[in-house]
């Protein structure tokens, strides 16, 4: 991953604020799992994020894929974490880019496995008479 | 004049493509370019013949009643100050002008009249107009608000501005149009055709676009830079500029510089320096398809401070870009690294972070590949302001947007009374400063300036909200809104009578009013622990009454703690043992003992120990008894020997008399078991054994009482199986020599292997 700068934020010492980090490249994490790199062009006071130029990083094991996306606008709400990719470092990654194709391929492949996998373990837990009920079906909190 | 004018619109747009036209906001007319004035109405001569006869557009309809005026003016009407609207200094139009002001300043007085209210007290439905920043009139006839403050680009804007098609910002947009200025009325009024179309920052409106977001940029002759796309409207032609236009580029290149550039198939377009390509809105949207800079933000700034960039490098950085290294909004300026990681590899395809996206611009100018090498002279300058610099989307938020972003931010730090509102942060940042003030002492380093942030502090204004009130409607329209929220339920509480409970209930009931008497003594417990800090704050003379107010919670506290039933001589325990039966209680009780006054906390001590092992049993789960040792331990220094006697008597469950026969002590077994209990039996025993040791001559009442305990004790001690022991907190140092006066040697040895009181055993 691509790594991290610090920066002293003295705009408004001890708060939190995006206001330094504009136009600079980001990496943001989304609540449905997506992980966005772009520029952070604009931002308001519900951490709305304008990213200019985002590209979709989509990892399966060691390698990851880029989809461009162009611009996005996400929703406040809906960003778990967001930090600035230092960008001497970006490409100091032991992870190999692929194709987007290869990447969908591999990621439809883990899902698969996932599922198999999950699917075993809920016959199991069957016959024996217990039952989880799955993540997707509760509430998301 | 103004029928001309306005027939020239349609005329316009099929002139356009040979033309310079920018799609620009209403500041544009604040430009003062003559030239363009004249070939203005140069090309309305040739109109005037078609549109002449049209009564509407061109004869009185238009002159006398002038809609489309008056539409946009009521557009503007909130944005538009009243005194900006007499600053006008129309010429010709000066009557109208007048008139419409007129009509807008009416206007406004009706609207504000329509709604009865103060803003301050409902900020959700503030007027938008009260936040706006306005601008200010510059000087230079250009609005100068639109750029950073930066001393550099003030220097630059000298000869560019002449030139330069001013730009506008997504603020701007919906900001108050300043008045246009005199000779330029004319086209001015021909440009404001369309009413602009409502946005605004508070709300969050997007600005206009003529094509969708994400449209790639059609292949197009390189295009000028100048135009502002953030906010194009199609319609708002600006009639042709003057030929020479050199700033446009000058932001990015200058027109020299681009001629330098060899190979560069720039020059292969119709760019020869003094003429600049004309597109028409629609296809300048689509090249550029979406936000673009304003150039003037950026690369004024970017040029003052590199002189040395001159056209190859630049176009150098061309190709690299358009490898599709960026997103496709690249325009096929010079540019920048500021999308590429370090070093930049030279040839496609390389692992990409922004796989291609502009394809045919792309293609078209992909032979500048050779002038790579010289793009490397800026490859290992990876600072800060250098991407910011090269950066063409750069400062897209104006210093303005984040200005007022951070100044939300503040207003929710805001606060009368920031110890109640924000208690961690001011905690933790007193504790820095603690910290670096300890720090201070000890070693005479360098103080270290922390930043505080230093929030307004505001002083708290009673607001009586009072709900807006339209003027003639009938009845009271309620809005809903925070302040005033509407009631979604009607629910009612209802309570059941005793009898129908069955046991259950009344057992969960019982709880549940544990559990409210101790939020509510835990609440007078922060208020007392706050006295404090509010009494180094207050006067002189509030100072007396605080402290009453502190007792008198104290005794609350107190009597919420036992059960303050009136009539009984001594309350019951149950209360207590409620309470301490909850994980919250017993660390609410931990707490309060420090206030209580030495009987009180005696008593709860006592009650403690008395029914220590029902206690135990509950603590079984929480384990947070031990938590009360710190505090017991405390009082305990301060019981005089009969209480710490008839402590020791409850906690070791001790027949009253020497002589009663000893049952079996299952509450004893109890007490060793637990790492609290015994902890407290050793606490106890070792400050009976202080007491005596600080007075061992007297023979008095205590001592003795003292004494015959002990011996029970010791008794008790040696008769109990040797269970598993708890673990106690600490091992007080005396109880050896404790032991040692009640046992004989043989008997002393057998006490500390059982209660491991040598530390060689553990």
């Amino acid at each position: 991953m691509a790594a991290l700068s610090q920066l002293k934020m003295n705009y408004m010492p001890g708060t939190a604020s995006l206001i330094e980090d504009i136009d600079k490249k980001h990496l943001v994490l989304l609540r449905d799992g997506r992980t966005l790199i772009g520029f952070l062009r604009s931002i308001d006071q519900f951490a709305n994020l304008v990213l200019h130029q985002t590209v979709e990083r989509i990892h399966v094991g060691k390698k990851y894929g880029d989809i461009p996306r162009g611009i996005f606008v996400v929703r406040g709400e809906n960003v778990v974490l967001l930090g600035e990719i230092d960008l001497e470092k970006e490409s100091d990654t032991p992870l190999q880019q692929v194709s987007i194709e290869e990447i969908l391929e591999e990621q439809r492949v883990e899902q698969q496995t996932k599922l198999e996998n999950e699917k075993i373990k809920v016959q199991a837990l069957k016959d024996r008479g217990l039952s989880i009920p799955r993540a997707d079906t509760l509430d998301e909190y | 004049m103004l029928g001309k004018l306005r027939g020239r619109k349609n005329g316009i747009f099929t002139k356009s493509h040979n033309e310079d036209i920018t799609l620009i906001g209403k500041s544009l007319e604040d430009c003062p370019l003559d030239e363009d004035e004249d070939a203005f109405q140069g090309l309305g001569e040739e109109d005037e013949e078609i549109d002449q006869f049209n009564d509407d557009t061109f004869g009185s309809g238009a002159v006398d009643d002038d809609w489309q005026e008056a539409h946009e003016r009521l557009a503007e009407l909130e944005e538009k100050l009243p005194a900006a609207v007499n600053e006008q200094t129309g010429n010709g139009e000066r009557d109208e002008m007048d008139l419409l002001g007129d009509h807008e300043e009416n206007l406004a007085e009706s609207l504000s009249k329509m709604v009865i209210e103060n803003e301050l007290e409902d900020p959700a439905i503030m007027r938008a107009v009260q936040t706006r920043p306005v601008l200010q009139p510059q000087p230079g006839g250009l609005n100068s608000s639109i750029w950073d403050g930066s001393e550099v680009l003030r220097r630059i804007r000298g000869p560019l501005l002449a030139q330069e098609m001013p730009t506008v910002s997504v603020l701007e947009y919906a900001l108050p149009q300043r008045p246009p200025q005199g000779p330029e009325d004319d086209r001015d009024l021909s440009e404001r055709a369309l009413p602009r179309r409502s946005t605004s920052p508070i709300i969050g409106s997007p600005p206009v676009r003529a094509v969708p977001i994400g449209t790639p940029p059609k292949q197009m002759a390189v295009p000028s830079y100048n135009q502002q796309i953030l906010c194009p409207k199609p319609v708002h032609v600006r009639p042709p500029m003057p030929p020479r236009y050199p700033a446009p580029y000058g932001e990015r290149m200058s027109p020299n510089q681009l001629c330098n550039v060899p190979n560069s198939s720039l020059l292969g377009h119709p760019f020869p320096p003094s003429v600049p390509p004309v597109l028409s809105p629609l296809q300048r949207a689509q090249l550029l398809g979406g936000a673009q800079l304003q150039p003037g933000r950026m690369s004024p700034s970017q040029f003052a401070r590199v002189p040395g960039f001159v056209g190859s490098p630049l176009a150098a950085m061309n190709p690299k870009l358009l490898q599709g290294r960026v997103g496709q909004m690249l325009p096929p300026a010079p540019s920048f690294r500021a999308f590429f990681s370090a070093p930049p590899p030279a040839t496609p395809p390389p692992p990409q972070q922004h796989p291609p996206g502009p394809g045919p611009l792309v293609q078209n100018l992909r032979q500048h590949r050779n002038l790579n090498g010289a793009g490397d002279r800026g490859s290992h300058r990876n600072s800060h302001q250098d991407h910011l610099r090269k950066d063409p989307y750069a400062n897209l938020m104006l210093q303005r947007e984040k200005d007022w972003v951070s100044k939300i931010q503040m207003m929710q730090l805001q606060s009368t009374d920031p110890y109640l509102d924000d208690f961690y942060y001011q905690n933790y940042f007193e504790k820095l400063e603690k910290l670096s003030a300890a720090e201070e002492i000890q070693g005479d380093g360098p103080k270290k300036e922390r930043t505080k942030l230093i929030t307004p502090q505001v002083a708290k204004l009673e607001h009586a909200y009072k709900p807006v009130q339209f003027e003639g409607s009938l009845g009271k329209l309620t809005v809903s809104s925070v302040n005033n929220p509407r009631k979604m339920i009607d629910a009612v509480v209802t309570s059941r009578s005793e009898d129908d409970e069955t046991r259950e209930k009344q057992v969960r009931d019982k709880r549940r009013k544990t559990l409210v008497i101790i939020e509510k003594t835990y609440s007078l417990l922060l208020d007392v622990e706050d006295y404090e800090r509010r009494y180094l704050l207050s006067l002189e003379e509030d100072r007396p009454a605080l402290m009453d107010e502190r007792k008198h919670k104290i005794c609350s506290m107190y009597d919420n703690l036992r059960g303050k039933l009136p009539g009984q001589e001594r309350p019951s325990d149950d209360h207590f043992v409620q309470i301490m039966c909850i994980r919250k209680g017993k660390r609410m009780v931990a707490r309060i003992l420090p206030f209580l006054s030495t009987e009180q906390a005696a008593d709860i001590l006592m009650t403690t120990a008395r029914n220590l092992p029902f206690l135990i049993k509950k603590d079984a789960q929480d384990e947070v008894l031990p938590c009360l040792l710190s505090p017991f331990s405390h009082l305990l220094y301060h019981l005089p020997s009969v209480t710490v006697t008839s402590l020791l008597q409850q906690l070791m469950n001790l027949p009253q008399s020497a002589a009663a026969p000893a049952p079996s002590n299952p509450h004893l077994t109890t007490v060793l078991q637990n790492k609290f209990g015994l902890s407290l039996l050793l606490l106890v025993l070792s400050r009976g054994e202080d007491l005596q040791s600080s007075d061992p001559a007297a023979e008095s009442m205590e001592n003795n009482q003292w004494m015959q305990v002990m011996f029970m004790a010791t008794r008790e001690l040696l008769r109990i199986p040797q269970a598993a022991l708890a673990k106690p907190v600490s091992i007080p140092t005396n109880l050896v020599s404790l032991f040692s006066r009640y046992v004989d040697r043989q008997k002393l040895n057998l006490l500390e292997t059982k209660l491991q009181l040598v530390q060689g055993i553990r």
